[in-house]
Formats: C-alpha cells, sequence, structure tokens
C-alpha cells in the first residue's frame, strides 16, 4: 500500500489540490494507517463474455467498446470504519472528514489492486454514476453477483450501498483504458485541472 | 426423535444448490406450490437416505424477503406440507429478510421481528421446530429468535454463518452469538453455511468450548468456486464423511449438509445416527457482550458511570429535547477514555422511560461498542433496553425485596442477561456485612429459582457516605470478601464514599484501591478521571493480573511527573499556538479556547464577545475558505473552537438572549452524505441557532413530523446526489400540504438557487456560513 498516494487522494477528496503545505499533511497523521486498520476489505467479481442488457447502452457501450471480456465487481471496506466515522463526527469533526476521506481513497486503492487479476490490459472501474450513467444500474450488478450475502454489502431502494464505503462497477478485459477527465461535468471549472493535476491517481488506474 | 444432546440427529442437506442441479428455476419457495411433485421428491430423497429431520423449503418465506403472487400463509403451508410428505419430522426453514437492520441498513428491529413473527404464528401448529440458519447479523438473529420464543413454544435450532475470520459480517465471533443465543433459551446452537467443513474446524472447536448447548454443523461442500457462471462445491463424499466423522468426535450433536451437499452426502453420514454424543463440561465466567465486543467480569472491569443524568444538568436538558447526540458523545469519551463497560440510565421525572431507553440504547451502540449496563428502577423501562440491545447486558438492579425481584428476574431470564444485585432490601441498607451477604444470598438463590445462573448475578456491596456512615465504609469493603464466597463477581458505585468531604478525588481513589483489594470485579466511576483509572492499572500490576506490567507500561511508558501540573501541548506547536480567542477560532485550535474565551469575558459583554470576535473570526475563516486558502477539515476545526466558545459565553449570558431559534436540519431520505448537514449544523450552533439534527436518509413523514412539533424558523434539506433532489422536492412538497410555516432552505453540492427555485425551496445557500446569514435575515 503506497501512503503517500492514498494520502494525495485523500486530500484531493478534501478539497485540497496543488501543493499540500505541511501544515494540510499533518492533519492527516496517521489517518491513513487507522483507516487501514479498521478495513475489512472484500471483493466480489464474475467475468462475462457476452454483456448484459445494460451494459449495451450508453455510455457502457462505448466504455466497453474493443473488450473481449468484461467482469463486473463490487467491493466494501467493511462497516468498522464507517461506525468509527460516523462516532468521530460526535466527538472529533475533524478527524472525522479526514478519516472519512482516506476511507475512501483506500478502498479505491485496495480496490484497484485487488483488480490486477483481471490482467494488464483492463480499463479502469467504471461505476453506475459515472459519465452520465444511472447510479441506480448498481442495481443490475448486485442481481448478478448477489453480494449481500458474501459481502454484506446492500443496496437500498434509493440506489445507494451500504456501508457506504463500497463500489460497484465494471471492469473491460482486453483493453487498457484510464480514467480521463473527458466526460466530467466539472471540467470547465475544475480546480485541479487548473493546477495541472487531476482529483483521481494517476497510473493506469 | 432422538433425544437432543444426548444421541446424534441427522438432518438433511442442500435444498437450493439441490434444485439448482436438478433445473428448478423460480423463486425457490414458490416452488412449493408450482412445482410440488419435485420439491417433495427432494425431501424423500434426503428422508430414505437416513435424515431425523426434514427442513421445509421456506429459506426466504417472510413478507420482507417475498415479494411475489402468493400469500406467505399458502406459501408456508405448501412447503410444510412439502416436506411432511416425506414421513419425517419436520423443521421450518428461517432465513434472514435479506435487508440489513439499521443503523447500517434501514430495516428496524421491529419490522424484522414482525416479519419473523408471522412465520411463527402461522406455522407452530404444523411443524416440530425451527431451523433458523444462515444469520450473519447478531440483531436480526435476536429479532427472530425472539420472536418464535414468544409465538411458539416448538424447538428453536439456530446456525450462523461466519467468514473465514471467524466473524459474521456484521462482526460477531463464535463466543458472542452462543452468548447471546444461550441467554435467548435456543434448545440447539451452530454453524451453517459459509465454509466447507476444513476452514469451519476452528469454528466448531470455538463453538463446542462456549456453550453447553448442542451444537449443530451443516457446512458447505466445500469452498464455492465458479465456474463458467455457475456455483461450484467440490468436495467428495468421502472427504465430507471423514470431516464430519471428526465433528461427531469432538461433541457436536446435530449434523447435516448446506449449499451443495446432496442425499447421496447424507447417507454418508447415516450410521452415525443415534451415537452417543460426548458429554462436554464447559465452565463460563460472567460474560456480558456487544455485537462485537465481549467482556468477561474477571480481575476488575471499569463501568463509566457517566450516561446517568443524576446530578447533571447538561445531559437532563438533552435527554428531556431527546438529543442522543449529547448522550453519545459522552459514551465515546468514556469508551476513549478506557471504560471496559458503561452504565446507561435514563431516569428522569416525566418522561416515558422506557421510550427513552429504547431510543438511547439505539443511539449509543450505534457508536460505541462496548457493552452496557441498562441501569433503571422501572422494570419496563429495563425491559425496552434489554429488549433493543444488540447483545448481552447487564441489568442494574434488583435488591432483597421479593417483589422486585418477582418483577426483573423473569426479564434477566427471558433475554439471558446479567444481573447485578444491591444488598439492601425494603428495611434500607443493612449495617453490617454478615447482614449484606444474607440479602446476597436470598438474590442469588431467588435467581437460581428463576433459571438464572449464578454466573449471571453480580452483587453491589453498596458504599455509604464516610461523613455520613464512616463506621459502615468498612462493612461494605468485608462484605465484598463474604459475598465473593458466593461465587459471583461484585461491584461498587465508588465515588459514593466522598460525598461531603474536601479532596473527594484523594478518599476516592484510596477506597478504590481498598476495595480492588478485597475482591472488587466492577467499580462503577468516572473513566474521564484519570486518577482512579490509573489506581486500577497500577492495581493491576500490583495483583499480579498485568502479567510483566505490559499494559501498565504501555500506559505510562512516556510518563513525567511534569504532565501532573500542565496539559500536554497539543498542535500545532506549542510555541505557534495562539491564546487568544480570535487566534484560536481563526486557527481552528480547541484547546485553550475556553481559558481563551473566560479572558475576553472579563473585559466584555458576552454578545460583544460573539459579534466582535467570534463572528469576526468565522467570517474570515469562511472568506478564507470561499478563496480556497483554507480546506473543509480546517473549517469544521474552527467550528469546532467556536462552538466550544460559543458554550462558554452561553453560561455568561442572560437566559433570554443565549437561542436565536431553533432549525431543524436533515439529509433527506435515499442520501447519506451528512458531511455538509454536519458542518451546517455545527456553524448554526456556533452563531447560537438550537439545531434539532434528524440526520440522514430522513424519511419525509418524519421530517414534517418534526417541522410541526418543534415549529423552528426553518427546515434545512441537504442533498449531495442529484437522484436524491427528487427526494428533497418530495419533502418540500409533503411540508407544504402539512401545512408547515417555517421557511424551507436546502443546500448541497448538486443544488444551485434554480434548482431550489423548481423544487420549491424558499432559499438556497452554497455553504453554511450562507445558511447563517440567511437564517439572521428571517
Amino acid at each position: 500500500m503506497n501512503f503517500s498516494e492514498l494520502k494525495k487522494s485523500a486530500l484531493s477528496y478534501l478539497g485540497f489540490y496543488g501543493k499540500p503545505t505541511e501544515e494540510t499533511l499533518a492533519l492527516m497523521d496517521g489517518a491513513v494507517e487507522e483507516a487501514l486498520a479498521l478495513s475489512h476489505f472484500r471483493a466480489e467479481g464474475k467475468i462475462f463474455s457476452s454483456p448484459l442488457p445494460f451494459l449495451c447502452e450508453e455510455p457502457y457501450r462505448s466504455f466497453l467498446a474493443g473488450c473481449s471480456q468484461y467482469a463486473l465487481v463490487v467491493m466494501t471496506l467493511g462497516s468498522e470504519a464507517e461506525r468509527r466515522i460516523r462516532a468521530l463526527f460526535l466527538s472529533d469533526p475533524v478527524r472525522a472528514v479526514v478519516l472519512d476521506a482516506c476511507a475512501s481513497a483506500l478502498v479505491e486503492a485496495q480496490g484497484d489492486a485487488w483488480e490486477e487479476r483481471f490482467g494488464e490490459e483492463r480499463t479502469f472501474r467504471f461505476c453506475p454514476g459515472y459519465g452520465g450513467s444511472d447510479v441506480k444500474d448498481v442495481r443490475y450488478i448486485f442481481e448478478a453477483l448477489r453480494p449481500e450475502k458474501t459481502l454484506g454489502v446492500q443496496l437500498l431502494e434509493s440506489g445507494l450501498m451500504v456501508p457506504q464505503k463500497s463500489m460497484a462497477g465494471v471492469v473491460g478485459i482486453g483493453k487498457k483504458r484510464a480514467r480521463s477527465c473527458g466526460a466530467c461535468m466539472l471540467r470547465e471549472t475544475c480546480r485541479f485541472l487548473k493546477e495541472g493535476t487531476r482529483c483521481y491517481r494517476s497510473g493506469n488506474n | 426423535m432422538l433425544p437432543l444432546g444426548k444421541q446424534l440427529i441427522l438432518f438433511d442437506g442442500g435444498m437450493g444448490s439441490e434444485l439448482e442441479r436438478r433445473g428448478l428455476e423460480g423463486i425457490p419457495e414458490e416452488l412449493n406450490i408450482t412445482h410440488a411433485g419435485e420439491i417433495r421428491a427432494i425431501h424423500r430423497a434426503y428422508a430414505e437416505a437416513g435424515a431425523d429431520i426434514i427442513t421445509a423449503n421456506s429459506f426466504g418465506l417472510n413478507a420482507v424477503k417475498y415479494r411475489g403472487k402468493y400469500s406467505i400463509a399458502e406459501l408456508a403451508r405448501a412447503a410444510v406440507e412439502n416436506a411432511r410428505a416425506a414421513g419425517k419430522e419436520v423443521f421450518f426453514d428461517v432465513g434472514p429478510t435479506g435487508a440489513l437492520l439499521a443503523p447500517v441498513g434501514t430495516l428496524s428491529f421491529d419490522e424484522a421481528y414482525k416479519a419473523f413473527a408471522e412465520i411463527a404464528r402461522l406455522t407452530s401448529d404444523m411443524v416440530g421446530g425451527y431451523i433458523v440458519e444462515t444469520f450473519s447479523d447478531l440483531y436480526e438473529l435476536k429479532a427472530c429468535v425472539l420472536a418464535l420464543k414468544e409465538h411458539s413454544d416448538k424447538p428453536v435450532y439456530a446456525t450462523v454463518t461466519f467468514d473465514s475470520t471467524a466473524r459474521t459480517l456484521t462482526g460477531s465471533t463464535p463466543e458472542i452469538v452462543a452468548e447471546l443465543l444461550e441467554g435467548l433459551g435456543v434448545d440447539a446452537l451452530g454453524v451453517n453455511c459459509s465454509l466447507g467443513p476444513q476452514e469451519l474446524l476452528p469454528i466448531v472447536e470455538r463453538l463446542l468450548a462456549a456453550t453447553d448447548l448442542p451444537v449443530i454443523v451443516q457446512p458447505n461442500c466445500g469452498l464455492p468456486k465458479l465456474r463458467e457462471g455457475r456455483t461450484c462445491y467440490d468436495l467428495t463424499e468421502d472427504e465430507f464423511e471423514s470431516w464430519m466423522r471428526r465433528f461427531v468426535g469432538m461433541g457436536v450433536a446435530v449434523v447435516g449438509g448446506c449449499c451443495g451437499t446432496t442425499p447421496a452426502y447424507i447417507r454418508r453420514l447415516a450410521p452415525l445416527r443415534g451415537r452417543p454424543v460426548p458429554a462436554r463440561c464447559i465452565k463460563k465466567g460472567t460474560v456480558v457482550c456487544s455485537a462485537t465486543q465481549r467482556l468477561v467480569i474477571e480481575d476488575v472491569r471499569i463501568c463509566g458511570e457517566r450516561l446517568n443524568p443524576t446530578g447533571k444538568k447538561a445531559l437532563k436538558e438533552a435527554l428531556l429535547a431527546e438529543n442522543y447526540d449529547y448522550l453519545v458523545s459522552e459514551a465515546i469519551r468514556q469508551q476513549d477514555a478506557g471504560a471496559d463497560l458503561l452504565d446507561l440510565n435514563v431516569g428522569i421525572p416525566k418522561i416515558d422511560e422506557p421510550a427513552v431507553m429504547r431510543r438511547a440504547v439505539t443511539a449509543v451502540q450505534e457508536y460505541v461498542d462496548l457493552p452496557l449496563q441498562i441501569d433503571s428502577s422501572s422494570p419496563a423501562a429495563i425491559e425496552a433496553g434489554v429488549r433493543y440491545y444488540n447483545g448481552v447486558p447487564l441489568v442494574n438492579s434488583v435488591n432483597g425485596e421479593e417483589e422486585v425481584m418477582a418483577r426483573v428476574f423473569p426479564v434477566v431470564k427471558k433475554y439471558g442477561a446479567v444481573v447485578l444485585g444491591l444488598t439492601m432490601d425494603k428495611n434500607g441498607v443493612p449495617r453490617t456485612a454478615e447482614e449484606r451477604f444474607a440479602i446476597a444470598k436470598r438474590i442469588v438463590e431467588r435467581a437460581e429459582q428463576y433459571g438464572i445462573p449464578r454466573r449471571r448475578v453480580m452483587i453491589d456491596t453498596l458504599v455509604l457516605t464516610a461523613s455520613a456512615e464512616q463506621p459502615l465504609v468498612m462493612e461494605t469493603v468485608k462484605a465484598l470478601s463474604l459475598v465473593r464466597t458466593l461465587g459471583v463477581k461484585t461491584a461498587l458505585g465508588v465515588s459514593n464514599v466522598s460525598f461531603g468531604l474536601p479532596n473527594r478525588p484523594l478518599l476516592n481513589k484510596t477506597f478504590l484501591t481498598m476495595a480492588m483489594t478485597c475482591g472488587l470485579n466492577m467499580p462503577i466511576l468516572n473513566p474521564l478521571d484519570g486518577e482512579m483509572t490509573g489506581a486500577v492499572k497500577a492495581f493491576a500490576v500490583l495483583a499480579d493480573t498485568d502479567a510483566g506490567a505490559e499494559k501498565y507500561i504501555g500506559a505510562y511508558r512516556d510518563f513525567t511527573p511534569a504532565q501532573l501540573a500542565a496539559p500536554a501541548a497539543g498542535k500545532p506547536a506549542a510555541s505557534e499556538a495562539p491564546t487568544d480567542l480570535y487566534g484560536c477560532v481563526r486557527r481552528g485550535v480547541r484547546q485553550g479556547v475556553r481559558e481563551a474565551a473566560e479572558r475576553e469575558l472579563a473585559e466584555k459583554a458576552p454578545l460583544d464577545v460573539v459579534n466582535d470576535v467570534l463572528v469576526r473570526a468565522l467570517e474570515e475563516v469562511g472568506a478564507l475558505y470561499e478563496k480556497g486558502v483554507l480546506f473543509l477539515p480546517q473549517l469544521i476545526a474552527s467550528a469546532e473552537a467556536a462552538k466550544e466558545a460559543f458554550a462558554v459565553v452561553g453560561e455568561h449570558m442572560p437566559k433570554n438572549a443565549a437561542g436565536k431559534g431553533t432549525v431543524v436540519v436533515a439529509t433527506v431520505h435515499g442520501d447519506v452524505h451528512d458531511i455538509g448537514k454536519n458542518i451546517v449544523k455545527v456553524v448554526a450552533q456556533s452563531y447560537g441557532f438550537e439545531v434539532v439534527d434528524l440526520g440522514k436518509d430522513v424519511p419525509k413523514e418524519k421530517v414534517v413530523e418534526a417541522a410541526l412539533r418543534i415549529r423552528p424558523l426553518a427546515v434545512g434539506l441537504s442533498a449531495l446526489m442529484t437522484t436524491t433532489v427528487a427526494s428533497m422536492e418530495e419533502t418540500i412538497r409533503a411540508l407544504r400540504e402539512a401545512g408547515c410555516t417555517a421557511k424551507i432552505f436546502v443546500g448541497g453540492a448538486v443544488l444551485t438557487a434554480e434548482i431550489a427555485r423548481e423544487i420549491g425551496a424558499d432559499c438556497y445557500t452554497a455553504n453554511a456560513l450562507g445558511f447563517v446569514k440567511a437564517l439572521e435575515s428571517l
């Protein structure tokens, strides 16, 4: 686990951009470590060759174009971190938002590492809600993987997952594709872009 | 039927995987009607293989999970009739609802209970018993077992699934599950599904060591593997049989199979039927647990006393306003300070104590995983607390009065709680140790008559104040030694001893040490008092219970005598730390805020401190935040520092000037992102508004109810996601329709002034400061 990368991600979730000062870094002291200690990462994935109906629609269709197969994935950090974050909101809200951001960064990073099993030639994890897709499409992933029993992740009627630090998405296999700002609705006003950085971690994922 | 726990009983094997193997698709429970013949064939195959008990095909049959065209009643009847056709004893299969219980999910304990109660009502006359299986949440398991026990007198067997770390999905260990189920009075308990037998071995060992009850094991046929999109299990019949023989040899009393096992696997176990089950002798101490923590009361364990409104004005006010955040923050502080369990008492005049106790228990257990001691003189409040507690609590208390014991012991027995008995009766507290011992003996014996074993009884020999009853202090201590001979653990509310005398901490600490030496196991004290918790740590070294003084050294490794005089320096470095109030708030440094505020108040009127210092500092912070110089955590840190300062200023304010009015805030239904709402809350409080926080994912009905009851200045609604703006709109419409006259404020990442207008809000604010400014302009 690359701690300094995680810190950078967490800082960007907190709205920091540009080069973090020592004072901002001090805020993060031990938070990544605490998030890691509270993490019970679990993931479930299944490889498919022919696309499920919802993946034949845009923007998924374009996203998966050129891939030979794809995997549906659900992953979670578990509920312990969440409980701690909620408790901190009552006793130490500053720590709470920092830990909240670290936990988000951690589940992303652990998810990326877990997806290495799908090989070098793979896309980043595209989650319903990205690029104009409907958040509620998560239900199709749940129908296919049934992560309630295996991961303890539940989909509420509203489309939210609990525990909150969970992700559900699709990974294309057979083609590399990194995240980009192309389709982002904030592109015009993005502070990160103005500073020449991104809100997500660089590299393949 | 063979005698349970004496001779080995054989259950059937997997149903779901058997349906799949035979190509039967659709909702499994509906197959009971649409494919009754095929279902009966599966049951018959298991009966012919030698199973003593046939499990009805009813795993997913409850009102929360099943949504189809049949009624629960007709499916339940069909499931039982199909199973009966095999000519063996039939157990109804009760699986989880598939929904997560609050606070993680949205299903309430009562809703889960209701669904299971319906099952019991419909089937109790038709079945030989219930097999509760594949549960992975202790709270839902408790709701289920209670519902079955309260609506049926048939045997209840309960099995749970664990992951490879031997925890359920919600974090309970085999020991915690066993303690809860044993307390609730199930007939047998164990593990099913989850893993293959090999992986279950350590879990089975732990279950056998954790309970006297017969243990059930129904493993999968190995670990599930995915092949071409299908789930496969690949243990051979030989392997399965050999593992199950091993479990039987270890003392397991009931075996069967789960996913992937077929009649052929069960047939291999048939020769084991009726084999004598080896007797086990389990010695267990006094144990309480939360859903994730198990605490054995031995040596000395600290029970935090601060969740009790007696003599605490702020807590009293919070309970009257049903502001559970305050209660929870006190709980968290005690946990962080090293308490092992927490006393919870909500007894104040003129409140609905059972209702408040239920909500308090629910609130505290959401945030804190220490076991709780439910403390009340009202049996109804005790039952409310114990029933909704997700674990095995301690009950405080009974005394030697027959009427009190007759009211409280049945509750303790029913829920398997531990009970604290006070050595007093209707004549008051006896003067001598011997008389108190006699009452303790009576309590212990009466508890046993109610079926409560000694390990579930603790005794408090009662502290009297040294100022009023000086000669009796030693009687209390002496009584501890006597009571220990009954084989029970002991408790004392130690700080009572010093009332009315100077330097109370010194007396408390000295008395605590005396009591621990005579066998006190559970002092009920203020864990925030480092001298008291320090005495417990020191005692553990001197009494040789902290091996190698490891914990003591861990706590005091960096100790220097100077720490006694000066508080440790916090962040930022002491040299840079601001000392004036403006600087503290501007920099978000909480330490020293109180002193700085007091200094300002010595020179200025309270309102001037607010306007000239706090508001100005917050405005600067707000401006820097908008410019992007300061960021979210720093904004919150300033808000926190300001909140502390406002509390100090509030103490100096004339009563009527303190509040600017009340606002109700909520994150709308469907949205759980509450960071923004929490910031608004803290900042609005800092500016002197009373804030009633309804939380996140709040149904519109709850917002309407609060708005009509509280009649606030404004209702603030928050949403982060595009998908929940619709929910916000519905909430606004419901508020208008209900005749709410308060202004409706909205905010959140996806909102703009334009959207706010479209959905019918009165005001959109981009951030917490904007919210407060708009409030002030009302």
